[in-house]
């Protein structure tokens, strides 16, 4: 296969130009600037490295986000970063070629390429809740993990189940690193994740030839180190203590901080503070409503959306939780004045009877 | 006619009413802090609520400070329950047919039944005071893990952020968290009563040993062995 190098020279790409898209890409994927030199270096060695990309139970909204890569643009990521040799949904040729297509690239590959994985596996009725050119897709994914190098968990769908996978998940959907355990799994959450992220996530792999840094549950430090919170523009007014009441108050145009209207960036792991989404246009929150968290496991099931912290199921009802902690705690302080007055009266009579 | 026995270490009192305002600041500086029921600063642009008035950042450095004392004052307790025997009453002795037996004691104490034998502490209390210690802990291990994933690769992240994750994110740990507050303060009202009543009912001081050490006993108490 064509270094990068190469493939930008038949593109008629200048060395300055391959250069400024080096730095460019350094700075997206959190290196440091002295990193630049190894970028290039690996762009001019490195040889492109096949990508079969597969589609289970999804939206494609992963698909829609990665399109919409601004730096480096998603075109320059499939035609001369990545070989993009299978994905269904992007593919001009379908049905049976493309199918073919994907086992002669495993074939020929065995070994090196990169699987992106969209969507999970339903695992209901043997995996008959998603079927991809007439087989469970459950079978398909673990057929092309196989022979991967690494495997990238596209969204939330691939990384924990996302909405097919919330209560009562009629369809058994599971996130793919329970069907797939002995593999390197890079989890890219987000519903979908930022294009920048995706690409960001691609390029490093390719440059480097090695995953890049995990956390603890398997996500890039580079990009899900931080809470969204801890890099949210408003956070000047969480901390100010001038919070959003209602969608239609005062705070809410003045962009006071969504907190109390539930959003989750307290609770979301994610990079829409900084990097933003469109190109660095705006993210949820800028936009005046609240983060549902979707980068996080069970986020769907964490509702409702527009409460800070969850109820708890008592029967019957659904209460939020001081309301509860404060009913408890009365109870016990009530069931203590009780308690006493029993105990005063029954001493009082024992000391009438001696 | 009474006998004094010296329960409570000078050690153990002063962290008793350290745990108490650690907690209680906890509790409340928590409750607004999870719902921030007033809006501490109209009229001011964010930068300029700083110096003027109680704000969020403030409530929450409050928090903080107050969960650093909780975490050093729990360490202190466990640290002094290795140097005296009477501060080790909070462990429930399961295994011993004495426990079984002063558990139904209370319990037909606390049913108007007839009255427990005396006892230095009974062991429904100490149950319960196992059970607040790793409440407090469990606290500690949230709070710190929640704070410190700020900074992922941090020291507090490194010691605490395990829990964060194994109890299935951080919405999670923030709902637990809260839970588990309310949890202590229900301790805390039904301590408080049954404190008092033990005092009433039984003359022994109960109340005042957390001041100055020293339960009354009219008889040996049965557990007289945990504290010499």
């Amino acid at each position: 296969m064509e270094t990068f190098w190469e493939v930008f020279k038949r593109h008629g790409v200048s060395r300055r130009d391959f250069i400024k898209f080096a730095t460019t890409i350094t700075g997206l994927m959190g290196l440091a600037p002295s990193m630049v030199p190894q970028v290039v270096k690996a762009m001019e060695t490195k040889p492109r490295v096949p990508v079969i990309w597969i589609h289970g139970l999804e939206c494609t909204c992963c698909s829609e986000s990665f399109i919409r890569s601004a730096t480096p643009l998603a075109s320059d990521v499939v035609l001369t970063m990545i070989s993009l040799e299978y994905d269904d949904t992007l593919s001009a040729a379908a049905g049976e070629a493309i199918e073919k297509h994907r086992e002669k690239i495993m074939k020929e590959y065995w070994g090196n390429y990169i699987l992106a994985v969209e969507g999970n596996p339903p695992l209901g009725e043997d995996g008959m809740y998603c079927i991809i050119g007439g087989r469970p897709f459950v079978e398909i994914l673990k057929e092309s993990a196989e022979g991967a190098k690494a495997i990238i968990a596209w969204g939330s769908c691939a990384s924990w189940g996302c909405v097919q996978a919330a209560k009562p998940n009629p369809t058994n959907a599971v996130s793919i690193d329970k069907v797939i355990t002995d593999k390197p799994i890079i989890k890219v959450p987000g519903c979908p994740p930022i294009a920048e992220v995706m690409t960001g996530v691609i390029m490093y792999m390719v440059l480097f030839d090695r995953i890049p840094p995990l956390d603890s549950q398997g996500r890039p430090k580079m990009f899900y180190g931080n809470r969204i919170h801890d890099t949210c523009y408003r956070r000047s007014f969480f901390n100010a203590g001038q919070f959003v009441e209602q969608f239609d108050d005062e705070g809410a145009k003045k962009g006071w901080c969504l907190y109390k209207v539930g959003c989750r960036g307290p609770t979301t792991y994610n990079s829409c503070g900084n990097l933003r989404w469109y190109n660095g246009l705006s993210y949820p929150i800028q936009s005046g409503h609240g983060c549902i968290g979707c980068a996080e496991n069970n986020f769907w099931d964490n509702g409702p959306f527009y409460e800070r912290i969850g109820g708890i199921p008592v029967p019957g009802i659904e209460s939020k939780a001081d309301k509860v902690g404060a009913v408890a705690a009365a109870a016990a302080a009530g069931g203590a004045i009780l308690h006493g007055i029993a105990t005063k009266v029954r001493k009082s009579a024992n000391k009438e009877e001696e | 006619m009474f006998k004094r026995i010296y329960v409570f270490s000078a050690s153990l009192r002063i962290w008793h009413w350290i745990n108490f305002i650690t907690i209680m600041i906890l509790f409340f500086t928590g409750l607004y802090i999870g719902t921030p029921y007033f809006t501490t600063s109209v009229g001011y642009e964010a930068t300029y609520t700083y110096d003027k008035n109680l704000t969020m950042g403030f409530t929450r450095f409050l928090h903080f400070a107050a969960g650093y004392v909780l975490l050093f004052s729990f360490l202190f307790r466990i640290y002094i329950a290795f140097f005296r025997k009477g501060n080790r009453m909070f462990i429930p002795k399961f295994w011993t047919i004495e426990y079984w037996q002063g558990i139904k004691e209370t319990i037909q104490e606390y049913l108007f039944i007839k009255e427990h034998r005396p006892m230095i502490r009974n062991p429904l209390a100490r149950t319960a005071y196992f059970i607040v210690y790793l409440m407090i802990f469990f606290m500690i291990a949230t709070g710190f893990g929640m704070y410190g994933l700020s900074d992922p690769d941090g020291f507090w992240a490194s010691v605490f952020g395990w829990i964060v994750w194994s109890l299935g994110g951080e919405f999670e740990a923030h709902y637990w968290h809260h839970i588990v507050a309310w949890l202590i303060i229900l301790f805390f009202v039904l301590h408080v009563y049954f404190v008092s009543r033990e005092d009433f009912t039984h003359k022994n001081g109960e109340v005042s040993s957390m001041f100055n050490g020293v339960k009354f006993f009219k008889k040996e108490p049965v557990d007289i062995n945990d504290v010499k």
